[in-house]
């Protein structure tokens, strides 16, 4: 790396100094960067991390010098010494695609719907290179290979649509590599992936960052994604670039209170011993963007090492040696304790419990079969099956997390609980009482003992009503209150969420997602349910505000001994809540037990698969390297054998698993833990441990 | 792809089967007499009776429904009540003078609304976006007997350029004389033009704020080839829907623009055969207006097809 450095004379391929972009928008000022300064190598990863609202899009967007008409930038923006805010959109195209390119965040809608894969790079081909058609094709192929897509020759002809969102990263790689340019930006590229392609694509974007000159600026709000890609890593805290160190550094010694914060608001998704300590979490809200910068440290009202200077004076950016450097007073003093982590969770006692809600043999199908020709021809397209025979059991006080790639039948399992779906067969019975599959034909009693909370919460509140509606109206229908005590106990739900009675006559648009969240579950809470179902309930949430809410819930779960079913693709916040753990694959269980011997050896190979995948915020964890290709089968055809022979890593030679279902094994830690695979548990358990040692 | 369109094609004869019920129906409940009207003043009880059995209005109204079905799917639609003439001669003439009318507007008008739209949709809230989208809004407000007399009052009596009426003399056809034919299509032209402009113009804006478009532009190609194979492909899917909604319209539903012109189209038809009672005629002109709806919505439905990969593919 310091060979490119001084083959360059010295100059950095980008140097940002004090960029400030302010949107103007009907709706008002918005001061997405105030003050960030960064500079990239080429051939260096740079991760900038961060936040929602942060501004690391917005500064991702505005080194591409694609920022809409009506914004101010002030600063300066140098790629290869020239400035970027100067330059006219001609200069600009010059440099788009050719010098630099961007991978976006959500692949299936970065490709034109309507254009094969193939020509919409083939045409960038064509009009920087100036290749002929025949050429860009060529070169098209090479690139697909060198992005390793399976059947490079002819994926080109497929339509976006056709292919898995992996796949559809994958071609957009391939894109942004066309030309070899100088500036790589990655901005959130894995982000709305499942754990197992966000992984094969990290692999890529390693592999890519040995192969190829570039710099790549890579913007992520996960840590461990960071971790394992960044050399350097630059951290933006309410548009501001607060600290910048080396990836080791930073992680092991952050100089920055905030980073500090947001490292110990993570939870670990393997090491079984660190989900006894409780998460840390940042309290108080992101300075709002619409304010001017104020005389001050920003993040001064959230800091527990604020002082007196921090609330009167700007800190300047502060040498800390080793090119670390921090905007903080008090760099030196940052420690990992700040932030109190030592503190235990209590936990439930671990003996049996009763269970609260049983679930045997669900079954769901969506869609149903239909002629070919309308009322003659054959019958075609089979339905899917989305649960077929499911079972699991919620232990009174307990939590049951799901997890499963999306298209695993987790979220139709949280419907079919609640009654949003009804199943097409199979049996629910709470608290030794069989419960109706549909939700209008349950009790009102059995309707308040089993409350669900959203992945949206904006979309699952009203915004034209204050939010006091959406916990009253659950006090008067199920709790039985009259207006004057509902109310009182709305307040001390709030009080119970941590938010202040008096918001409760707003409305949700003037809470932040974290605040909405808090309003759900508070509503969710207020019919005293037995069994609340969270699906993805904090996925959308910022880490610092998903600790709040994990441990709230915790909490929560302490005081009044409700029982909880948690959804979530993110395996350490499973890890975190759960006390048992149900793994689905294609709407079968690949595994379910208690959380300890589910997530340690002897493992189905599909949860090993998925731990394997999980990224960890440590850039020292050692690399895994068991990876799933493809995506979850469509469900509509009905499995021979195993569920998961199409995809496993661990399949065995002959044809059992092609054409037997799996059998049904007890684990040797507990007799609850069930796994169903053809491997026998001794040889998974040897297979495991080879596997992590190499 | 083949067996969509059996599916659809299959829907299309359900669909024709409910509204000819629906018609029967309707005319069956519909008050006033055919006999009476056919035989005005100088009608007797007697000579009534004999009409209406002659034209066989005593019979159970099922047997008459199925007999007109089996009579239109053999190719003989009955006889006006009124004229005496054959359905089917009365039917093939104003399908071509529509099919006239509706090929000039088409042809015309949707062409200029969909480059309009475009041109309004690429840079909008500039000069050219507000001027097209004033004289789309004076369009849509203005019905059609107002833009048509305007034109006519401008256009014909003024500066006498054109024929203010698009009466047609026995023998003749909209191809021997297509000026008159320029009233009634420029007429449509406008309110169409209001439709098909906004409707382009609003899908354009919406697919320029994609994030496809954005990574097109972000390669650094050229606008245009941005506009061309990016953004056209996919805002044109709206306003097809469109264009295909106001093929019936032109076809069957012109009634008020025909009236104003004289024009022997489709829609005069309709008018008269309601206010004349003649049911058989009625009766064929409703099923053949919503046979024309169904196939130029599934013609709209197949070019979104080729258009769309994602309804193509799968």
């Amino acid at each position: 790396m310091t060979e490119d450095v001084n083959l360059n004379g010295g100059q950095p391929l980008v140097e940002m100094s004090h960029l400030a972009v302010t949107f103007y928008t009907p709706r008002g000022t918005v001061r997405a960067i105030r003050d960030a300064s960064l500079r990239i190598e080429r051939g260096e990863v740079v991760g900038l991390v961060g936040e929602s609202g942060c501004g690391k899009s917005t500064a991702a967007l505005a080194l591409m010098g694609y920022l809409p008409g009506t914004t101010k930038v002030e600063g300066s923006l140098l790629f290869e010494g020239q400035e970027i805010n100067e330059m006219s959109p001609a200069e600009l195209r010059k440099l788009w695609g050719k010098r630099i390119a961007m991978v976006y965040q959500d692949p299936a809608t970065a490709l034109n719907p309507t254009m094969r894969v193939g020509p919409q790079i083939d045409e960038l081909l064509q009009h920087h290179l100036q290749l002929s058609k025949s050429e860009a094709q060529q070169k098209t192929i090479e690139l697909f290979t060198s992005v390793k897509l399976a059947d490079p020759d002819t994926i080109g002809n497929r339509y976006p649509h056709q292919m898995s969102g992996g796949q559809q990263q994958r071609a957009v790689i391939a894109m942004a590599l066309a030309c070899e340019p100088d500036l790589l930006i990655m901005d959130e590229p894995t982000t709305g992936l499942d754990v197992t392609t966000e992984a094969t694509i990290l692999d890529l974007v390693v592999d890519l960052k040995d192969r190829f000159k570039a710099g790549i600026l890579y913007v992520s709000h996960n840590l461990g994604v960071i971790a394992r890609v960044a050399d350097r890593v630059v951290v933006m805290y309410a548009g501001q670039t607060i600290e910048e160190a080396p990836v080791r550094d930073l992680f092991k010694a952050p100089r920055h209170p905030y980073t500090a914060g947001l490292l110990s608001c993570v939870p670990a998704p393997v090491s079984t011993e660190n989900s006894a300590v409780q998460l840390s979490s940042i309290p108080g809200s992101v300075f709002p963007a619409s304010l001017p910068t104020e005389e001050a440290c920003l993040f001064a009202p959230r800091c527990p090492m604020a002082q007196e200077r921090c609330r009167t004076e700007v800190p300047a950016v502060f040498d800390a040696g080793g090119d670390h450097s921090a905007r903080c007073f008090f760099w030196g003093d940052v420690r990992p304790g700040i932030w109190g982590t030592d503190e235990l969770r209590q936990e439930g006692e671990r003996g049996e419990v009763e269970p609260v809600l049983t679930a045997t043999s669900l079954r769901k199908r969506y869609g149903h079969w239909e002629r070919k020709y309308l009322f003659f021809g054959p019958w075609v397209r089979p339905p899917v099956r989305a649960l077929t025979g499911v079972d699991f059991a919620v232990g009174s006080g307990r939590t049951l997390g799901i997890v499963g790639e999306s298209g695993s039948g987790k979220t139709t399992a949280a419907r079919v609980v609640v009654g949003l779906v009804p199943s097409d067969g199979g049996q629910l019975t709470l608290q030794d009482e069989e419960m109706p599959s549909a939700v209008q034909d349950r009790s009102r009693s059995q309707r308040a003992a089993v409350r669900m909370v959203f992945q949206n919460p904006k979309a699952s509140l009203n915004p034209k009503l204050p939010i006091r509606h959406a916990i009253l109206r659950a006090l008067r229908k199920f709790a039985g209150l009259n207006r004057r005590e509902s109310l009182e106990r709305a307040r001390e739900l709030m009080e119970a969420v941590g938010l202040g009675p008096e918001l409760l006559d707003r409305p949700p648009t003037e809470l932040s997602g974290g605040q909405q969240q808090r309003v759900a579950l508070a509503g969710a809470f207020a019919a005293n349910p037995e069994l609340v179902v969270l699906d993805e309930a904090v996925s959308a949430l910022d880490v610092s505000v998903q600790a709040q809410v994990l441990n709230l819930l915790d909490r929560h779960q302490d005081e009044t001994g409700t029982s909880h079913i948690f959804i979530s693709h993110d395996l350490g916040v499973v890890r975190y809540v759960s006390d048992d753990i149900l793994v689905l694959y294609a709407g079968h269980v690949a595994e379910s037990g208690p959380a300890e011997s589910v997530l340690n050896s002897p493992s189905h190979p599909y949860t090993e698969a998925l731990l394997s995948a999980a990224p960890v915020p440590d850039p020292d964890a050692p690399p895994t390297h068991i990876r799933l290709p493809g995506a979850v089968p469509t469900m509509r055809e009905r499995f021979q054998g195993c569920f998961f022979a199409g995809r496993c890593p661990r399949k065995l030679d002959g044809d059992i698993c092609d054409t037997t279902p799996p059998p049904v094994r007890t684990g040797p830690r507990s007799s609850k833990h069930v796994i169903h695979c053809h491997i026998p548990l001794e040889e998974l358990t040897a297979l495991q441990r080879n596997g992590t040692s190499t | 792809m083949l067996r969509y369109i059996i599916r659809r094609l299959g829907l299309i004869i359900v669909t024709l089967a409910v509204i000819s019920l629906a018609i029967f129906a309707i005319v069956e409940i519909l008050p006033g007499d055919v006999a009476k009207m056919m035989l005005k003043q100088n009608a007797t009880e007697e000579s009534l009776d004999r009409l209406r059995e002659q034209l066989g209005l005593y019979r159970p109204w099922y047997e008459r429904y199925f007999d007109w079905v089996w009579g239109v799917l053999r190719g003989d639609w009955g006889t006006s009540y009124v004229t005496g003439i054959p359905i089917s001669e009365i039917l093939g003439r104003r399908v071509v003078h529509s099919l006239a009318l509706a090929l000039f507007a088409l042809v015309f008008g949707i062409p200029l609304a969909v480059l309009a739209g475009i041109w309004a949709g690429i840079r909008p809230d500039r000069l050219a976006d507000r001027i097209m989208s004033m004289v789309g809004m004076v369009g849509i407000s203005m019905p059609e007997f107002v833009t048509g007399v305007i034109f006519m009052l401008v256009l014909a009596s003024k500066f006498e350029l054109l024929p203010p009426t698009s009466m047609m003399l026995p023998g003749e056809t909209p191809w021997t004389r297509p000026q008159i034919l320029v009233l009634p299509a420029l007429t449509l032209t406008v309110v169409l033009f209001a439709y098909i402009m906004r409707m382009t113009r609003a899908s354009v804006i919406e697919v320029m704020q994609s994030a496809y478009v954005r990574t097109a532009t972000l390669k650094g190609i050229p606008m245009h080839q941005v506009v061309r194979r990016h953004v056209l492909p996919n805002a044109m899917l709206p306003t097809i829907t469109i264009i295909a909604a106001n093929m019936g319209y032109m076809l069957g539903g012109l009634i008020i623009v025909e009236n104003v012109f004289a024009y022997p189209g489709l829609g005069q038809m309709l008018l008269f055969s309601i206010q004349q009672r003649d049911f058989p005629l009625l009766e064929s002109l409703v099923l053949l207006i919503a046979g024309t709806y169904a196939i130029s919505n599934l013609l709209a439905d197949l070019s979104y097809a080729a258009l769309d990969p994602r309804i193509r593919v799968s």
